[in-house]
């Protein structure tokens, strides 16, 4: 619609709808700099061998194991004596539960190291609770006192940001 | 070409799916062949990837809901596949993902599956230096010449977003291949 009554011009119907499609098509026209073709190939045959390859490496895939009876009487026996293992384990070890504290250090590193979790640093620390946590939760040897106030001295401009309530 | 709907139902169709994945097989092979190639560059990673790619369809198809095409959710697969295998890839090395690409791209010169000129190699290093949306999208709307619908569902962004990402892509690559 023509806002301006002294304004003569119009535009055709549906002009101002479609204007951005048409833009954003113009606009992604790619330049004649770059090459028609990619320059990317194949084996010869390649496509036409591919369903036989993949045939074979989906029955390696889903290759099932019958199940015989001897076997079943292995993991019959493979389950009692595991169920007495950890029966006799329980008795003799009833004071000592595992906790966070038996994982080694070198397995919680190899676990974050071959897990890919997508998350920065400050995305995982936004997520993890900090309530009731410590920073020598994080840290293998404490930090002194003096060292903390001398870095927050050279780091810090203002310290009403740290938020710092007085528990005592 | 089969419907794909009836496609759907007979790879869910313990008797008839052995032959249905054959139609499947045939019917997109060449296409997610080169979405992976895209990625990956190097001709015998493209075929480990295409061969998991189909294997992992043919393991998850029991849980296709039909919500969005076959064609897109295999895409999806495909793309996520080739992108997992770049990041496991970089990571055995120990360098960082665009090191790793960087490196891949320095090995089309001695790959003889890359019959490039000097223009199209320049091209893959500008298209490497993009970010990781960007080379998808341009790499599917320029080489493999899929429609902005297509790619919409594919990556799960709008068809605006697309053009706007494509163009970005462009400009970007232009810029490149002048300074270059």
């Amino acid at each position: 619609m023509n806002k301006n009554k002294n304004n003569p011009f119009k535009t055709p119907k549906g002009y101002f709808n479609s204007f951005e499609d048409k833009l954003m098509d113009k606009l992604s026209q790619p330049e004649s700099t770059f090459p028609e073709e990619s320059a990317f190939q194949v084996p010869d045959n390649y496509f036409e061998t591919f369903n036989k390859r993949l045939r074979n490496k989906l029955e390696n895939e889903t290759k099932v194991v019958p199940l015989v009876p001897y076997k079943k009487f292995f993991a019959v026996a493979a389950s009692i004596a595991a169920i007495a293992i950890l029966a006799l384990g329980y008795n003799w070890n009833n004071n000592q539960e595992l906790g966070f504290n038996d994982l080694a250090n070198t397995d919680i590193e190899a676990y974050f190291e071959n897990n890919d979790f997508e998350l920065t640093p400050y995305e995982i620390a936004e997520v993890l609770p900090v309530t009731n946590t410590e920073y020598s939760d994080f840290l293998s040897s404490p930090l002194k006192g003096d060292i903390l106030l001398e870095y927050l001295n050279e780091n810090v401009s203002d310290f009403d940001e740290l938020n710092i309530v007085d528990n005592e | 070409m089969i419907e794909e709907e009836t496609l759907v139902i007979d790879l869910q169709t313990k008797s008839r799916q052995a032959q249905a994945f054959e139609v499947l097989v045939n019917t997109y092979k060449e296409r997610l062949y080169w979405q992976i190639r895209s990625i990956v560059l190097n001709h015998d990673d493209a075929d480990d990837v295409l061969q998991n790619t189909f294997i992992k369809v043919y393991k998850n198809i029991d849980g296709f809901k039909g919500d969005s095409k076959l064609f897109s959710w295999m895409y999806r697969i495909a793309t996520n596949e080739a992108l997992n295998f770049i990041k496991q890839r970089a990571k055995t090395q120990g360098v960082s993902d665009t090191d790793y690409q960087d490196k891949l791209v320095a090995n089309l010169e001695a790959d003889v599956y890359f019959e490039g000129d000097e223009i199209q190699l320049q091209l893959q290093k500008a298209i490497a230096t993009l970010p990781e949306k960007q080379k998808l999208v341009f790499n599917m709307k320029y080489f493999q010449e899929l429609k902005y619908e297509e790619i919409s569902e594919i990556l799960d962004t709008s068809v605006g977003g697309l053009k706007a990402s494509y163009h970005l892509a462009v400009k970007k690559l232009e810029q490149y291949l002048k300074e270059d």
